[in-house]
């Protein structure tokens, strides 16, 4: 019964989609009159039934209903309760009605919250966004339907992917969602902008806001899939330059450049067609990040779905819209401001386009990397792996003239102001940064060449971004962002070089020593869960002045069989103490790894703090 | 009583070179796994799994230090059994060269092009 309901509701909402574009075009083509009250009614409806659609997934998830197939193979009568909801969006059909429920929501949001704008605009604005609900609609209806019917009904499910049951994870697609789509708001309006030559300061007001909740968003969700892996994977590490990872960090390359760009659009009018450019890429990369994550064309620990027909549906949409994207900005890019005159070579503006051409380069670096092995086995059917030493060879050393920018860049004045200003306080700073990277290097005898530099002008980000809070040249969220990056560069440096780490094959009442430290393997009992079975070791680590007890488990689930390895973390604000365990063979022995992490709790945050700034940033301007 | 010694002296002297070797190749194998993808995983490296491809591996590589081989004669040697794929870090090649070229070739072109939109007075 409710698999019909909800069903029956995504295709109420594929009419209320024709109509609406229907409806929309006819405005116009100036054919009909102002028509706000009906759309505003078909979108209410459109949105509604897609909500009641969703709501029936989680529903049938959470009552276990097996005559869905999509809750038959995800789900579980033995499944807490939290992972029953959660996993009703980790699986692909309903992680695409996620998608195409924050569509409309956000679609109804814009359409309310526009109202002072020119009617037109919002609903060519509403046109083009229709336009991307119709072809999720179109495939979710037709490829990848979640209230499929199962007969004869299965007793028990196939349960879902153990690593997947995580609070985290449970609440990191949502949150990466609603960044990613974000962005189809900005694409939308930035080409009903265009089109209607209206790409101006009043525009760039309007859509700033939504440029910073979608990036809020995609960093929070970055975040969290970050601490998922971390913890998770058991591998100790919190980046792994995976295809899938990749695909998150480019459209926030993107967005990060467009947030900076449309401040000067809105401050002094001038970079037109790059804000529309930077708002089509961004939606694109988006698109193109969920065809590549759901095609499983990606080898990549995410892929969880492997259907290449819905790879193609996706590639021929996302085709389609960045072809309708392309054309309509070569029509009417005439219709933009030709105002444009140089800027100065030291002014705000060209410190931003700085920023912007150093996004871009990063951008390149992952996307090239990302697919380059893709067509390159189309072309020529040659399979290579690309892997963390490509991405830092071509990364970190164009992160050293990144920070000098980022450190002078935000003091330079709008329009024209000169470089005397470097004063002797900053020239201080400079000196002294690089003295205390270089007693660093010394000190822990790091011998890897670019470190110095990084270091050094990490230490000159940081103390410039903590002399600006004193400063009024800025607002404050500006500076919060900046200094939690500052934070962050400094916190990575020291992980990376600082984090020791040591494996062995250990059996219980085992001593190794590493460093400092005794390792104890103390002892090990079996655990009997609800839905899994846990083998629970105890490790005491202790070094002269203290000693730590950590409780890493092997996790045997019953439904799908898994095994997996629950890392044991113990956390200060100093460094992480991390061990995790293997089950090897039956003799008794386990390959117990255990890593010393430095400030791995700053790098989370920092990234909050960057966060943070921004939604101060969106609050401010919401008053 | 002196052979018995100097037998003692000898065999713990074997033990401590062994040993240190031992250590220093497992070093070894932990820096050239990292760089290696185990094949029958999902986008995880060699050092980082358990799998028995893996852990097979690493005595494999393992191995082939003893043997006197150097870093590049094992990946090398990885490539020819088991393709290009299993590393990384793709070498240079017709194949690559555009990997690595065209994020360089972009930057300086974003460079022309920010010079040629900045007045310089």
């Amino acid at each position: 019964m409710i698999n019909q309901i909800g069903n029956f509701s995504l295709f109420i909402a594929l009419f209320a989609s024709i109509f609406l574009i229907f409806q929309s075009s006819n405005v116009i083509r100036n054919k009909s009159k102002n028509l706000d009250g009906k759309i505003f009614s078909a979108l209410s409806v459109q949105s509604l039934m897609v909500l009641i659609s969703f709501f029936s997934l989680i529903y049938a998830f959470i009552v276990s209903d097996f005559s869905n197939e999509t809750v038959y193979n995800n789900s579980h009568t033995t499944k807490p309760l939290f992972y029953k909801i959660s996993g009703s969006w980790g699986n692909h059909e309903g992680s695409l009605l996620l998608w195409l429920l924050v569509l409309n929501i956000f679609l109804f949001i814009f359409f309310i919250s526009s109202k002072k704008l020119l009617n037109k605009y919002r609903i060519l604005t509403v046109l083009f966004q229709e336009l991307i609900i119709i072809g999720f609609l179109l495939f979710i209806i037709f490829t990848s339907n979640p209230f499929l019917h199962l007969f004869p009904i299965p007793k028990e499910g196939t349960g879902l992917n153990p690593i997947l049951q995580d609070p985290a994870l449970a609440i990191h697609p949502p949150i990466l969602y609603l960044g990613y789509v974000g962005t189809s708001i900005i694409f939308s309006s930035a080409l009903a902008a265009l089109v209607y030559g209206m790409v101006n300061k009043i525009w760039a007001k309007h859509i700033k806001k939504w440029i910073v909740i979608s990036w809020i968003f995609l960093t929070i969700g970055i975040l969290l899939g970050s601490i998922w892996a971390y913890y998770e994977l058991g591998w100790g590490g919190f980046w792994f330059w995976d295809p899938v990872e990749n695909v998150s960090l480019m459209p926030w390359f993107c967005l990060t450049a467009l947030f900076h760009t449309i401040i000067v659009l809105e401050k002094r009018n001038i970079y037109q067609s790059w804000t529309i450019i930077l708002s089509i890429a961004t939606f694109s990369l988006s698109m193109g990040g969920t065809f590549l994550v759901r095609s499983g064309i990606l080898n990549s620990i995410h892929t969880f779905a492997n259907d290449p027909s819905r790879g193609i549906f996706i590639l021929c949409f996302l085709l389609v819209l960045v072809l309708l994207a392309i054309s309509i900005f070569f029509i009417f890019q005439k219709k933009l401001l030709k105002n444009f005159t140089k800027t100065f070579l030291v002014s705000k503006e060209t410190a931003i386009i700085v920023n912007n051409w150093f996004m871009m380069f990063f951008l390149s670096v992952v996307l090239i990397g990302t697919v380059y092995p893709i067509f390159l086995e189309v072309i020529n059917g040659s399979k290579i792996s690309i892997g963390p030493p490509f991405y830092q060879k071509l990364i970190v050393p164009f992160l050293i003239p990144f920070l000098l920018f980022m450190a002078v860049g935000p003091k330079i004045k709008w329009i024209k102001d000169n470089l005397s200003k470097i004063n002797y306080n900053q020239f201080i700073l400079f000196i002294l940064s690089i003295a205390i990277s270089y007693l660093l290097v010394k000190l822990y005898g790091i011998s890897y060449l670019l470190i110095l530099p990084l270091f050094g002008l990490g230490f000159f980000l940081f103390f410039l971004t903590i002399k600006d809070f004193f400063s009024k040249n800025s607002t404050l969220s500006q500076k919060i962002s900046h200094f939690g990056f500052s934070l962050f560069i400094l916190s990575i440096l020291f992980n990376g070089t600082l984090a020791k780490e040591f494996s062995s094959n250990m059996k219980v009442g085992d001593e190794r020593k590493f460093l400092n430290k005794i390792i104890k393997f103390e002892n090990i009992k079996i655990i009997e869960k609800n839905n899994y079975k846990s083998l629970v070791a105890n490790f005491k680590i202790s070094d002269e002045k203290s000693s730590i007890s950590l409780n890493p488990e092997v996790r045997i689930y019953n439904q799908p069989r898994t095994l997996t390895s629950e890392a044991a973390i113990n956390s200060t604000i100093y460094s992480d103490n991390f061990l995790v365990f293997n089950v090897i063979k039956d003799d008794g022995y386990y390959n117990v790894r255990y890593q010393f992490k430095p400030l791995m709790m700053w790098i989370w945050f920092s990234i909050i703090l960057i966060s943070a700034g921004g939604i101060l940033s969106y609050l401010k301007k919401n008053e | 009583m002196k052979k018995i010694k100097l037998i003692l002296y000898i065999f713990s002297f074997t033990l401590f070179f062994l040993n240190n070797l031992n250590a220093a190749n497992s070093q070894q194998v932990d820096k050239i796994s990292k760089n290696l993808r185990c094949l029958i995983c999902q986008g995880q490296s060699v050092y980082d799994s358990q799998s028995d491809f893996a852990l097979s591996m690493k005595i494999l590589i393992n191995k082939k230090i003893n043997e006197g081989k150097n870093e590049k004669e094992i990946y090398d040697f990885l490539k020819n059994k088991y393709g290009e794929w299993i590393v990384y870090e793709p070498e240079i090649s017709q194949n690559t060269i555009l990997l690595w070229v065209i994020p360089l070739i972009l930057f300086i072109f974003g460079g022309i092009l920010i010079v040629r939109k900045v007045s310089i007075k």
